[in-house]
Order: C-alpha cells, then structure tokens, then sequence
C-alpha cells in the first residue's frame, strides 16, 4: 500500500505542478460562477415581471410555481456543469499516461516495487481525486440555493454524487483514451468524441426501434446524472458509472501489457 | 487506425453538434452520423488486426490475450453488475419533499386498479420538465403490476395525441379499458386523482346543503369551493345539491350530508328534516364559522356538541395571512381517531378564525363522542367575533382558560340496527378553494366525508406537492456574492497556473 500511496501522492503533485490543472479549476470555477449569476439575472427578470404585472408582490399566488430558484437557477446551472465536464476532464486526464509513454517514464515506472495493476489504480485514484476537489469548488453557488431556495442539503449531495459519478465515468473515459497514445492532444480529442458520444443518445429514438432506442438510452450519461439531479439516488445509476471506471481500468491495463509487449 | 477513429470522432461531434443544434435530424447530421459510424466500427478492426501483426511472435500474443480476456470479462461485468442494480430497484429519494416516495394515498390507488392500465407521457424533445415526469412515472410503474408506462413524441404521434386531447408537452394520458384521462404538468396528487377517477366503478352520492348562503361548490374563486367538489369527486362522490329552505326531508338516497358555512338562520322545519335524518341514521359533515347563528348549533347540542359563539385564539401559532399572531390556529395534536388517521405534530392543519366544538356529553351510554384536532394548551377564546373578523387581536381577560381546545370533533350514535355519524369542524374557511390544499386540510375533510358516510378503508393521507421558494435573490446579495466569491475563486486558480507556467518556463 505504502508505494501505491506514494504514487497518488506523486500523480496529485504533478497535476498540480502543471498549469494545466489550475486553469481547468479556474474554468470550473469561473463557469459556475457566471452560469449561475446569468440564470439567477433571468430569474429576477421574470419574478419582478411578473409581481409587476400582477400587482400582487411576491404572494405565493402570482407566480407560477416553476418559477423558483431551484428549477430556475440551481437545476440549470447544475445541467451545464455536468456539459461543461466534458470539456475539462479530457484536458486533466490526457497527460497521466501519454506523458509518461512520450517521455518513456513508463519503462521507469515499471521498473519500480509497483505491479502493473497498482500502477493504473494509482493514476486513476490520482484523477478521481482530483475531479473530487474540482467538483469542491463549484459548490460554493449551489450552497446557496441550500439556504435561499430550500432544496435542503440531502438534494444538493445528490447532485454532487451524480456529478461526481459523471466525473468519474469522464475521467474513466478520457484515462482509457491516454493510455492507448502518447499524444496527449489525440488522447484529449479522442476522450471528447467518445464522452460526446455517449453523453446522450435521445437523438436515436427518432429513428431506432423503441427497444434498441432504450438499449441506447441505458447507455447514454445524462439521463443517468438526470436521476441524481432530481434528487433520486438509484443503486443502478451508481453501478452504471462504476462499470466505466471497471472497464477503463482493464483498458489500461490492457494497454500497459501491449507497450510491455512491443 | 488513428486516422479512422478520428475521422469517425469528428464526423459524429458534428452530427450531434448538428442534431443538438437545429434540434432536428437533418440530412448533414444522419451523413455525418452514419459515416462515423462506419469509421468507428472499421478503426477497432484495423487496429486488431495491426495489434496482431505488431505482436509478432506467438510470446508476445500470449500474453496480450489474457489481459484482452480481462478487458472483455471486465465489460461484461460491469454490465452484470448494472443489471443486478437495476433489478434492485433500490433508490433513495434525497430531495427536500420526498417527491419520489409515494404518498400512501398513491399506493393504495395503484394497489386497487381494477385493469391494466397504460399510461403514455406525451412529450416533445428538449423539454426540460420531462425528466421529472418520466422519474415519476418510473416511480409508479415499481410500485404496480397493473400499470405499464410507454412514452410518444408529440409531432410522431399527432393524430394519439388529438384523441386523447394532448395539446402540450409533459402531459400523461392514463388509459384503462377505452376510458381515459389527461393531465397536464402531472404531479403525484393529479396521476393519483386520475387514478382514483380512473377506477372509479361505482359512485356514492352526496348531498350539499344551499340554500342559506353556504358555500359554493361551482365557484373557482378563491372563496369558492369547486376545488372540494372536485376532490370529493375524485374519491368517488357524486354531489347534488339540496336547497334546505324548499326541502322538507333529505332524500333517502343520501350517502351523507355535507353543511358548508351556511350564513344565515335555518327554517324551522329544515332543522326538524334534519334532525329527523339524523335519528334514522344520517350521516353529517357540518363546517361551521363562529359569529354565525345558524340553528344548527341547537340541533348539534342535542347530539352532543357544544359551539360557543367565540373565537379559539392560539398563541402558538404565528402570524398567518396577514392577521395577527394566534388569530389562525394551525393544529398539531389529535386524538386516536379514523378521521385524523395519519396524522401527527408534522402534518398540521390550518383554521382561520375558528370556533371550538366542544363534545360535552354522550346522549345514550353507547355513543361514542370525541374532539378529534385540538389547539395548543396555550389556546384561550374570545368573544368578540367581530373584532376578530377584521383581524384585530382581542387581549386575554385575566381569567381566561388556557387549555387544548377542540376545532374539531365526531360522533356516532349506534340506534335500534342503525347508526348516525355526525362530524363538526368550527370553520368552513379552511376548505376553501384558497386554503383546501394547504397543509392537511384537504385530507382531514375527504377523511371525515369518508368516515361520516362508512367509508372508512378510503381514509388515507395524499400526495403533497411543495412549492419551491420563489423569492429574489437580491441584485445586491448577488453582486456581493459575485465579486467575493465569485471571482476570487477563478482568480486564484489563475495565478497559480500563471505562476506555475513561469516557473516552469524559467526552469
């Protein structure tokens, strides 16, 4: 435990040695930050609209009931978090190992007291904790709909599982994409175009009969980060965004095994 | 490989990045579709078939197998172990109002469906509200063998949606043996009382007392009481109105009598038709505001039921609606009784301006008479109805009791093979159409219909819906939370990352 301890501990510290991982907390941050303030600007656009129009100030009865905080603000805001997600874990996760195959550290690694397998589970664990801190900072605006827009704080932490599990399925993504190029941009792109993919496949039903358009709709990402923010944690969903982590971690081993191979 | 892949990735990002844009699926966006598709599907192809020869000796392939085995079992675990999740059907519902644990009131009536029924969510894409419905239909569905949920675009299924009279998206239509209903924004409380209307088979006819300035069942105002007409018409009632001044009987067909509010004196002989009813078993629901002099408050005495012309002032209530604190007693504490089943200190009641109904005494040993929701113990009572009326909060007199003072009470007189029930509430306010879905309200007066009328397995408690906080979120607060928050955070990361490039830049 003591070397794979060490290998997280190495892993966080050169994510953070890299302005890379800055500017992404910088992107989560300052994304939340001016959803939020936008959808709450249109929040009180209509509220004031529409206790003008009534003249009835804000009595319970003059504003229709989606018109709220929750639905208006956090729900929203939250959607696009999750959307923006996609664009921020690919750029943390391309590096973890195509720069160690670029710079050929992979072979020294594997000359460390680490198995192959503790190796990737340190890379992953590195990430995930760090999606973790990532997602930590973009709480700050939601914290508030908690006091001012009585979603009580069992909702908001499902929505931080769900996001959470969303991270993880991303990160899973982008991790089995690194470790298959030791190009780091191919590796992000490629991370894009796969969690783009598999994001949503509503665009189907159109076309595909319903039982495969429901096939494809149990493997698509957001109506399962949907449930949680909502407000229902189901054991599905979090055994859904466990299976990407599951087989990303094989994907990576196996790729591992082909360079040790060649 | 690579190239295939990539061109296939790019094909597919514009496809959606299309579809997600027009929010149709034209032609550019099925092209690029497809032929992503078809790179994506060659790319793995290519590529094992490149792995194959880049192994090279039979050693090499030996050992890339297993760990190619692991990746396969590792997908199909991952999918077992989803399915088995799946199956669990175990969720836990974290939002504030428990919007996904059914009320008890929604199992009973998934529990009692007397057919298969169907229920379509008739939907249009990009509609935001969707999702909840569909979680909530889902909900359902886990929670009865008889209901099967599917779900219809608007624009594929125009000429359903027209039958069924869907004019917007996120509406549900239930279905059952041809006979159908539709409802609009569905919540739990509108799917269960299309439910209940649904499974309706056989309706027990009530009568509602006119007449006398009671209030009235066909007005949506706020002071109306149309929202009780309906919800007792969910339940299974069939209301008809009887004008007590021209009636000298309640008809025999009567499953019940309901009195809302009357405000002026009855006739003498209205009451004699009444108590005549009563003493052949009748049954009555009679809501009754203080300042009135009615003439039932002599026929209800007779039954044993004491209404003093007073107001209940309860100190533990805060101020509500505008008036004075204690004026609006909001009730936490019943007794054991069928008509407050369910019922605890969470689930609270709200009166306006009531008047107590005291059961004072039984008339025959083998009746059974009681309060059923009381004030706090720090309740005292008043009589200047007037002053109260206008909102004006009398001072306690020095030696005024304070004690648990019933706003409600039921009674039922078992006689000669037949059996009256009688229940009381001293105010009518709080089933108006402006106040029936606050709190309890609307439950404890189905509840006390259902009990009066010996419908007793119909008492439950139904769903609630919450409305969301709808206050501002001040230009002010949102700017000071902007600028000390809102950009510290960002700026702080960007100086690390601005510092961190430097340093590395001059390493």
């Amino acid at each position: 435990m003591i070397p794979l301890r060490a290998l997280v501990r190495k892993e966080i510290t050169v994510l953070f040695g890299s302005p890379m991982a800055w500017l992404t907390l910088t992107g989560v941050s300052l994304v939340t930050a001016l959803l939020f303030f936008d959808h709450l600007r249109l929040y009180n656009q209509i509220l004031f609209l529409y206790a003008s129009s009534n003249m009835g100030g804000f009595e319970t009865d003059t504003v229709p009931v989606y018109v709220n905080l929750r639905d208006q603000v956090f729900l929203p805001v939250m959607e696009t978090l999750a959307l923006t997600l996609i664009g921020l874990v690919p750029l943390v996760t391309m590096r973890v190992f195509s720069e160690e195959r670029s710079r050929g550290t992979d072979e020294l690694l594997a000359t460390t007291l680490l198995t192959p397998n503790q190796i990737v589970l340190g890379k992953f664990l590195a990430t995930y904790l760090f999606v973790l801190l990532m997602l930590g900072l973009s709480f700050v605006y939601p914290a508030t709909s908690v006091v001012r827009a009585g979603l009580g704080l069992p909702h908001l932490l499902a929505v931080y599982v769900g996001l959470f599990g969303l991270g993880i399925a991303l990160a899973s993504v982008g991790l089995a994409c690194s470790a298959f190029s030791s190009n780091q941009l191919l590796a992000a792109i490629s991370a894009y175009a796969v969690a783009f993919v598999l994001y949503d496949f509503r665009w189907t039903s159109s076309f595909a009969p319903e039982t495969a358009a429901q096939v494809l709709d149990a493997l698509s990402l957001h109506p399962r980060f949907g449930a949680f923010a909502e407000g229902l944690v189901r054991l599905g969903d979090l055994a859904y965004f466990a299976g990407y982590g599951l087989v990303a971690f094989a994907l990576a081993r196996f790729s591992l095994e082909q360079a040790r191979v060649r | 490989m690579r190239g295939l892949a990539l061109v296939g990735m790019i094909a597919i990002a514009f496809g959606l990045g299309s579809y997600y844009t027009t929010e149709s699926l034209g032609g550019f966006a099925v092209a690029n579709l497809a032929a992503g598709a078809v790179a994506l599907l060659a790319a793995p192809v290519a590529a094992v078939a490149r792995g194959a020869r880049r192994a090279g000796a039979p050693t090499g392939r030996g050992r890339l197998l297993p760990r190619a085995v692991w990746v396969v079992f590792a997908l199909a675990a991952a999918v077992a172990l989803e399915r088995c999740a799946q199956h669990t059907e175990l969720q836990a519902d974290w939002t504030a109002e428990r919007r996904f644990e059914l009320a008890p009131a929604t199992r009973q009536a998934l529990a009692e469906l007397p057919g298969a029924v169907t229920a379509t969510l008739y939907f249009e894409d990009f509609d935001p509200r969707v999702r909840r419905t569909r979680l909530l239909l889902e909900t359902l569905e886990e929670n009865a063998a008889a209901l099967r949920v599917r779900q219809r675009r608007l624009a594929e299924s125009a000429l359903e949606a027209d039958r069924y009279e869907v004019t917007r998206s996120n509406s549900v239509v239930l279905v059952l043996d041809g006979t159908f209903e539709t409802v609009e924004n569905p919540t739990e409380g509108s799917l269960y009382e299309a439910l209940r209307r649904l499974g309706r088979r056989d309706e027990t006819l009530l009568y509602v007392a006119r007449g006398e300035g009671e209030g009235d069942f066909s007005s949506v105002e706020p002071i109306g009481y149309s929202g009780l007409g309906a919800a007792l018409h969910a339940e299974g009632y069939r209301l008809r109105e009887l004008v007590l001044a021209a009636a000298s009987a309640v008809p025999e067909d009567a499953a019940g009598l309901l009195v809302v509010g009357p405000e002026r004196p009855l006739r003498d002989a209205t009451l004699t038709a009444l108590a005549d009813y009563l003493s052949g078993g009748g049954r009555l629901v009679v809501l009754l505001d203080p300042g009135r002099e009615t003439g039932l408050e002599a026929l209800l005495g007779a039954w044993g039921f004491e209404l003093p012309d007073a107001v209940v002032i309860d100190p533990a209530s805060g101020p509500v609606e505008g008036d004075a604190a204690g004026l609006n007693p909001i009730l936490f504490t019943y007794a054991e009784h069928p008509v407050v089943r369910g019922l605890d200190s969470r689930r609270m009641l709200f009166l306006l301006r009531a008047r107590p109904v005291l059961p004072t005494r039984k008339p025959a040993p083998q009746d059974d008479l009681a309060g059923v929701a009381f004030t706090s113990g720090r309740a005292w009572l008043t009589e200047q109805v007037r002053a109260a009326e206008r909102g004006l909060l009398p001072a306690p007199p020095p030696d005024a009791t304070r004690q648990h003072f019933p706003l409600a009470a039921a009674g039922r007189y078992p006689r000669d093979g037949v059996e009256a029930r009688i229940v009381v509430f001293g105010d009518s306010d709080f089933a108006s159409n402006r106040y029936l879905r606050a709190l309890y309200n609307l439950d404890v007066v189905l509840n006390a219909v259902h009990w009066a009328t010996q419908r007793e397995e119909q008492i439950t408690l139904r769903p609630k819906t919450l409305t969301p906080h709808q206050f501002p979120l001040t230009p002010q607060d949102s700017l000071r939370m902007f600028y000390g928050v809102g950009l510290v955070i960002p700026e702080g990361c960007l100086i690390a990352a601005a510092l961190i490039w430097l340093r590395r830049r001059s390493a």
